[in-house]
């Protein structure tokens, strides 16, 4: 009786219309939230400072877009660059790329930022550093440090997007006589592209997300603002709303015009178009339009000049000198690519060898266990800190979010609006925000709605698996929906009910397709246990911090050490997700540029 | 469907509990349980820190459990940051908080200050013999640390001398703004001046205070909002701790003359008759 009700859309949504009216009617009138609000430090001139203290919010609003901006540039560039590396049939190159790749991929943003910011500038000459540092170097250093982390996803994301294009399609092409270059720009890249658009465009969301944590190195931009705005009326509650209002439009925009772009490149008959297809074909006419035009002058002008099968003498002769060219030119560059590289390791080699080795044996107890098992007795665990804090929270993390990302994602999938709506809102606005956002929202919140106070280390863990639940449950969604809806209607049609068709058909094969999805998820979290330092918590970062803030002079020492320790963790996990992947691939062939 | 409305239900009533079991006056719980929360840094030499032998110790340390034992309770210590503090305060995770906050007007909207304990200037901290007055700091970069007031005392003095557009960098933390002092990235640095004092101690003979104090600042205890009973508690516990010597003690030893932060005591802490 009550479940043919509710199969009602009208009856979904008035339920969904109930409960948002409760909860708004107690929180607005019934809760005490033991805080008194006040807003008007967004719009009004604050006496004790004398400025109107939202403007700050807007200047460091225009900063985030502009470092979003620039780093995603240097980031695709980069991104397409290595990506392309990690498939070159010549070695050094093939294993510069894949370590470029997975050393930025594994250790985490916050790290390397630290590294551009204040450790680089000491290894170089004096007039290069004096020159930096009259440029804006907070920018410039974000701003790289940025574009050079996201580019290693970029390139993963690339790779993996050219690897999927047909071996067929490839030799299709070879036999017509295409060269490899003609190959890789009219064939592979524009396939792979229009593969690849949806990962690579939540890359720029990403991108844009973790441009929050450019204000550990002195970037006043929008996390920055909100912070300050807190720090000097101690009206927390009102800027980090502000700040994630801001932010969560950011995402929309972005994830808007992703969804235009995405319109855009399918390839629909032109008489199914639907509106939305329609808008995006008209908004990126003007974009396309005059690149149309070249292309279209150029391959009349090229017809004109084609090769004939009868070279005379001369013609011939300029061919193979060209040729010959040609090798010489791939010779020298790889001869100068081997020597920078030599020159690459040597310095490094050089560097560390300089390192007071003392320090790191004397503290790599401290790194790894902080004081463990002489801590206060109102510490938690024992007084554990360090790497094992980090790792433990992402354990705690992983498996609590598993579960959630699995309900939610298959609520994201299901029809009913009351599963629907609650699920898609909870995804949007968790992925909308930075990760250290979350972090603050549920470090404050938390004490207020229930009235209990945790530890900074229950907090930070509570919102890593929140915030890992919602990406999580994105990925089951497109697990699910990668299925061939014929799996479901045949499972239904046996007799199964929709939680049994899910549970023994659906999920098991799904889960099968994103076990390395799921993987390298938990590979971010394990790296963004390192923000929990802004409320203090106890991880390797934050102890790091503490032991760079005591011995003051051994910066590059510790932070490498903390660096390699993140990597070696990161890197095992990658390993286990790369022979996931190769296990559960249906081809196993490798294709070389 | 009519579960999920039950647990919703149920969820919301036990929200209301927690709600009502939330309020109460600070000064009577701590007397009822006999612990008082106290909020200290961890990251601020001298003031609180964690030392080699990770021991949680400082200026602010030794204040804080002075109070608890005169006020006869036992004592709690919660990490705090210049970023939880005040959250802590205000949702009652901690009963006060001792953690170098200057005292504003603005800031007293939120919670509540004790009077001063503690009495601070800003200086400016450079490298040796390149700068004497505060007038050659026109025109350079200057390090200072977000959530602190220090900024825009570092930004009104540049422009009073006549800076147009100043220079000024914020960091997270004060080990950041000492490494960018150290590699160059920033002319000078500056906050209060213990702090300053504290990491020029570090590595003696490189960096020096420049000019006079450019602004005051007054620390004072922070207390969660109208709790009269609690704030007379703490302010008269600081008198008397001045009147009878004790102050003086834990002064000395963390910014006396035999420390490596020498900070002459100038100012006395206000006396009521």
């Amino acid at each position: 009786m009550i479940n043919r009700y509710l199969e009602k859309t009208w009856v979904q949504y008035l339920c969904l219309a109930t409960v948002t009216a409760i909860l708004v009617y107690y929180f607005g009138w019934v809760f005490d939230f033991g805080y008194k609000f006040d807003w008007s430090v967004l719009y009004k001139e604050d006496p004790s400072y004398g400025e109107v203290l939202g403007g700050m919010l807007v200047t460091g609003l225009n900063l985030t877009v502009s470092i979003s901006l620039m780093s995603s540039a240097i980031a695709l560039g980069l991104g397409i660059l290595f990506g392309l590396g990690r498939l070159s049939q010549f070695k050094p190159v093939y294993y510069f790329s894949t370590c470029y790749v997975e050393f930025f991929r594994n250790t985490p943003l916050l790290v390397q930022l630290f590294f551009w910011y204040f450790a680089l500038p000491m290894g170089l000459p004096e007039g290069i550093r004096n020159f930096l540092f009259d440029q804006n170097f907070e920018m410039l250093a974000a701003t790289v440090g940025l574009g050079i982390y996201t580019s290693s996803f970029m390139a993963e994301v690339i790779r993996a997007g050219i690897q999927s294009i047909p071996k067929g399609l490839l030799e299709a092409s070879y036999s017509s006589g295409l060269t490899p270059f003609q190959t890789l720009t009219k064939i592979v890249l524009p396939l792979a592209f229009r593969a690849i658009i949806p990962p690579l465009g939540s890359e720029f969301l990403n991108n844009m997300k973790n441009s929050s944590l450019a204000m550990v190195v002195g970037v006043p931009e929008l996390c920055w603002a909100s912070q300050q705005i807190e720090g000097m009326t101690f009206k927390g509650f009102e800027a980090t709303t502000a700040a994630t209002v801001v932010y969560l439009s950011l995402s929309l925009t972005i994830a808007g015009l992703l969804t235009l772009v995405n319109w855009k490149l399918q390839i629909v008959p032109v008489k199914d178009r639907t509106m939305g297809h329609k808008f995006a074909h008209l908004l990126f006419w003007p974009f396309e339009a005059p690149f149309a035009f070249v292309a279209k002058m150029h391959r009349r002008m090229k017809r004109k000049r084609q090769d004939d099968f009868n070279l005379s003498r001369a013609q011939a002769a300029r061919k193979a000198f060209l040729a010959k060219l040609s090798k010489v030119f791939g010779f020298i560059w790889k001869a100068t690519f081997l020597i920078c590289l030599a020159f690459l390791l040597f310095s490094a080699v050089y560097g560390i060898s300089k390192f007071n080795f003392q320090v790191i044996a004397d503290n790599i107890g401290t790194l790894l266990w902080w004081r463990f098992p002489q801590g206060d007795p109102n510490e938690i665990l024992w007084g554990l800190g360090g790497l094992s804090f980090s790792i433990i929270m992402s354990v705690i993390a992983i498996s609590v979010s598993f579960f959630i990302g699995l309900i939610v994602g298959v609520g994201r999938t299901s029809k009913n609006k009351l599963f629907l709506i609650p699920s898609t809102l909870y995804i949007e606005l968790i992925r909308g925000n930075p990760l250290i956002m979350v972090i603050f929202w549920i470090y404050f919140f938390i004490p207020i709605l229930t009235g209990h106070f945790l530890n900074v280390f229950w907090s930070a863990t509570i919102a890593l698996t929140v915030f890992t639940g919602a990406y999580l449950a994105e990925i089951v969604r497109s697990g699910i929906q990668n299925l061939p809806p014929g799996q479901f209607e045949a499972a239904v049609s046996t007799g199964l009910t929709y939680w049994q068709a899910m549970r023994k058909i659906i999920l098991p094969q799904a889960l099968k397709q994103m076990l390395p999805a799921i993987v390298g998820q938990f590979i971010a979290i394990f790296k963004d246990t390192s923000l929990a330092f802004v409320i203090g918590v106890l991880e390797l970062t934050f102890v790091a911090q503490g032991l760079n803030n005591r011995l003051m002079v051994y910066p590059f020492e510790i932070y490498t050490t903390v660096a390699f320790l993140y990597f070696i963790c990161c890197y095992l996990m990658s390993l286990v997700a790369r022979r996931l992947e190769r296990k559960l691939s249906t081809e196993t062939f490798r294709l070389q540029m | 469907m009519k579960r999920f409305m039950i647990l919703a239900l149920a969820a919301a009533l036990v929200m209301a509990f927690a709600a009502t079991a939330f309020a109460g006056a600070t000064y009577d719980r701590i007397m009822k349980d006999k612990v008082i929360r106290v909020g200290i840094m961890t990251d601020s030499i001298p003031g609180a820190f964690y030392n080699a032998k990770k021991e949680w110790v400082g200026f602010d340390v030794d204040i804080a459990n002075e109070i608890a034992k005169r006020m006869g309770v036992k004592i709690d210590q919660v990490p705090v940051s210049n970023k939880t503090r005040i959250g802590f305060l205000q949702q009652g995770r901690i009963d006060i908080s001792v953690s170098n906050m200057t005292h504003k007007r603005s800031r007293d909207n939120s919670i509540d200050f004790s009077i001063t304990y503690f009495f601070d200037g800003q200086k400016m901290l450079a490298p040796k013999g390149k700068f004497s007055t505060l007038k050659d700091f026109v025109g350079k970069r200057v390090a200072v640390m977000q959530g602190t007031t220090s900024e825009l005392n570092v930004k009104n003095l540049l422009k009073e001398l006549g800076d147009a557009a100043p220079k000024v960098i914020s960091y997270q933390k004060e080990s950041e703004c000492f490494q960018a002092l150290q590699m160059g990235r920033v002319d000078a640095w500056s906050t209060d001046s213990t702090i300053l004092l504290g990491y020029s101690a570090q590595v003696p003979g490189k960096y020096e205070l420049v000019g006079d104090f450019f602004s005051n600042e007054p620390y004072g205890i922070g207390l969660v909002e109208d709790d009269s009973k609690l704030r007379d508690t703490v302010n008269f516990t600081l008198q008397d701790m001045w009147k009878d010597g004790s102050y003086e003690k834990i002064y000395n030893k963390w910014y006396g003359p035999d420390t490596k932060y020498y900070f002459p005591l100038t100012e006395k802490i206000e006396m009521w008759p």
